[in-house]
């Protein structure tokens, strides 16, 4: 048997694969449904964020008792964003039952203590335990704080007293957690679905050509081709490893895609990923879904039914996720031995071309061929188990 | 032709094939007869190098099985039990697999698949996919896509195994073709009318060894029985509840 003649029939086990679960219409559209989970996923959460940020300008105030102080209501109204509506008979009721984020009810004596400069009592009726709701009441809250101070500041004034000389403190708030700086952890989490993808793109051919084949019988009937048992693993595990950089693939566009569905920019958000990221992000995958693949198809193997093998998958699929969750929540540093670890080191490559930074050729090649070599062992292992009459028999 | 020389199996603590020898001759149809867990299959799965023998030699053309175990599969085709079909490939493309798999390809793999499709008269479902057949249905696609790359020896594991009477007998019409065409075609059962209605030659095992071995007549005359059936039953040592 020459090499030639061998590189031919692991193409044909690979072509009748991709045919084969190609027509599996149900396998593939779950695919592309897992596929497409992550990068809407975050199109949503980023669309919430920039939604609540404009929410936050544009407030609503129901005022209860807006005739008690006309000149209150007047400067509220000037405000941008501001627009003040007659608040509900039952404030309290309104905001308890979510109808109303916030209501200000103004009492009847406020004018006549107003008058007589002695503090006005202004009630915000507030649910501190919604967050939906939480920067709406800062706004409002502030607005009355600003109308306090410029008002005191005039009463002083008339006083012949400066006002400055009452404000011993200047408070700013520098507010670390920016809208910005939330979307940009969302969108940390790219890498982590692009990864996913992978891996999930490849699951299905690398169970139903192993576990699947065997528990149809057609296992049997396909050893019988006069081919060392490797050349079938092989063509099996590529089948299952282009399937598995296709949904790579697919997910990348989608999310390189984003910006144009999402107010980034708006946000003042940076991320772009376009065509001259797509060399770096293949160097980075495609030794990961050789890997992944592998490895699915090993553990495909070592499982009794075929049922065994897609639980495996559920337990496996936490593999990818692991440096994912970790990078998004404590954004890691990156140390020359993280190329080394298989999964870890695809994701570091990816996170690296995804923020722009310049990563060495030497990170790649060793990332690519720790992958590529474990994933040749893997390989070897598969085709020592489909030796194994127990194995084939499923005994 | 194929030569089987003191073939031993064992799973764990079974024995499942224990000596087994026989031959079975070029131009002729050989039954492999015997009751239900008497070693049959895995007989054949050794033969067709699937499994490897504890002991015992295989010849298939007088190439080792045993030792070169791709190189007899290239002169065996096999209809394995259960036959294992693709469910979302169509009849035609089990054929082209199969047959690329030996090597063919081009206009000689389409002309082949032609051939076949015509031989087992499955014109009208060639191009359906396997998913929804009968099991006659199937068992045509099996022998086609065993048959692909023109083997000389014909392995059939039960090939009759609940088929209805007309896709037996277009199976037994098809063993008899191969034979003409001067084959060898070693054919294993558990049904005695089927193996005298076919074979020049019958193997009869039970318990993993061969208890009898020749022609229907040479069976009769050593067991002294007149049918058959009677004969299979006494070498096969099924008898012992009934003579009591």
């Amino acid at each position: 048997m020459n090499a030639l003649q061998t590189l031919r029939q692991i193409a044909i086990v690979t072509r009748k694969e991709i045919k084969d679960s190609a027509r599996d219409r149900r396998a593939l559209w779950s695919i592309v449904f897992s596929v497409m989970v992550g990068p809407i996923l975050i199109g949503f959460t980023l669309n919430r964020v920039a939604d609540r940020e404009r929410e936050a300008e544009n407030v609503r105030i129901p005022v209860v008792g807006r005739e008690n102080a006309p000149a209150l209501i007047e400067w509220l109204d000037q405000q941008s964003g501001v627009v003040i509506v007659d608040g509900p008979a039952d404030a309290e009721g309104a905001v308890r039952e979510r109808t109303e984020d916030v209501v200000v009810i103004i009492p009847n004596e406020f004018a006549d203590r107003f008058r007589q400069s002695r503090p006005a009592r202004v009630r915000v009726v507030v649910d501190n335990s919604r967050n939906d709701a939480r920067s709406t009441v800062q706004r409002v809250l502030q607005l009355f704080q600003q109308y306090s101070a410029e008002i005191g500041s005039l009463r002083l004034i008339t006083r012949g007293i400066s006002p400055v000389g009452v404000r011993p403190l200047d408070v700013e708030e520098v507010e670390v957690s920016t809208a910005q700086q939330r979307a940009a952890q969302i969108l940390n989490f790219i890498p982590m679905f692009i990864i996913m993808a992978g891996f999930i793109g490849g699951m299905q051919i690398a169970t139903d050509s192993t576990a699947g084949e065997r528990e149809r019988g057609s296992l049997e009937p396909l050893l019988l081709n006069p081919a060392p048992r490797v050349v079938f693993v092989t063509g099996k595990w590529l089948a299952a490893a282009l399937a598995a950089f296709i949904s790579v693939l697919l997910t990348t566009i989608l999310c390189g895609n984003l910006p144009r569905f999402l107010p980034l920019e708006e946000m003042g958000i940076r991320f772009h990923v376009g065509v001259e990221h797509l060399p770096g992000i293949i160097a980075a995958i495609l030794p990961m879904c050789l890997f992944s693949t592998a490895l699915q198809s090993s553990v495909a193997t070592l499982a009794r039914s075929f049922k065994e093998a897609q639980s495996y998958m559920g337990v496996l699929i936490l593999l990818p996720m692991i440096p994912g969750i970790m990078g998004a929540i404590y954004p890691i540093g990156t140390s020359a031995w993280m190329y080394f670890v298989p999964m870890l080191g695809p994701y570091v490559l990816l996170t690296n071309v995804l923020g722009g930074r310049e990563t060495a050729t030497a990170a790649y090649l060793n990332s690519g061929l720790i992958s590529f070599a474990a994933s040749l062992m893997l390989v070897r292992v598969t085709a020592f188990l489909f030796g194994n009459e127990r194995i084939i028999f499923a005994r | 032709m194929i030569k089987v020389d003191g073939l031993h199996k064992r799973f764990g603590a079974v024995t499942a094939v224990d000596g087994v020898s026989f031959e079975a001759q070029d131009n002729a149809i050989t039954g492999l007869l015997g009751p239900n867990g008497a070693g049959k299959t895995t007989t054949l799965r050794m033969l067709y190098a699937v499994m490897r023998p504890d002991e015992g030699q295989i010849r298939v053309d007088s190439i080792d099985a045993v030792a070169t175990p791709q190189n007899a599969q290239s002169r065996l085709g096999v209809l394995p039990d259960g036959f294992g079909l693709y469910p979302r490939l169509t009849a035609r493309e089990h054929i082209e697999y199969f047959g690329e798999l030996h090597g063919i390809n081009g206009v000689r793999l389409q002309e082949r698949a032609r051939e076949l499709i015509d031989l087992l008269d499955m014109g009208a479902i060639a191009d359906r996919r396997v998913g929804g057949f009968s099991h006659g249905e199937r068992t045509k696609v099996a022998l086609a896509r065993a048959l692909v790359h023109d083997p000389q020896n014909v392995l059939l594991d039960e090939p009759t195994n609940g088929l209805d009477v007309m896709s037996t007998r277009a199976v037994r019409h098809i063993v008899r073709k191969l034979r003409e065409q001067g084959r060898c075609v070693l054919f294993s059962s558990h049904v005695m009318q089927e193996v005298s209605a076919l074979c020049d030659s019958i193997v009869i095992i039970a318990s993993g060894r061969v208890v009898a071995h020749g022609t229907p007549n040479e069976l009769r005359n050593q067991t002294g029985e007149d049918s058959l059936e009677d004969a299979f039953v006494a070498l096969a040592g099924l008898d012992h509840g009934e003579r009591a």
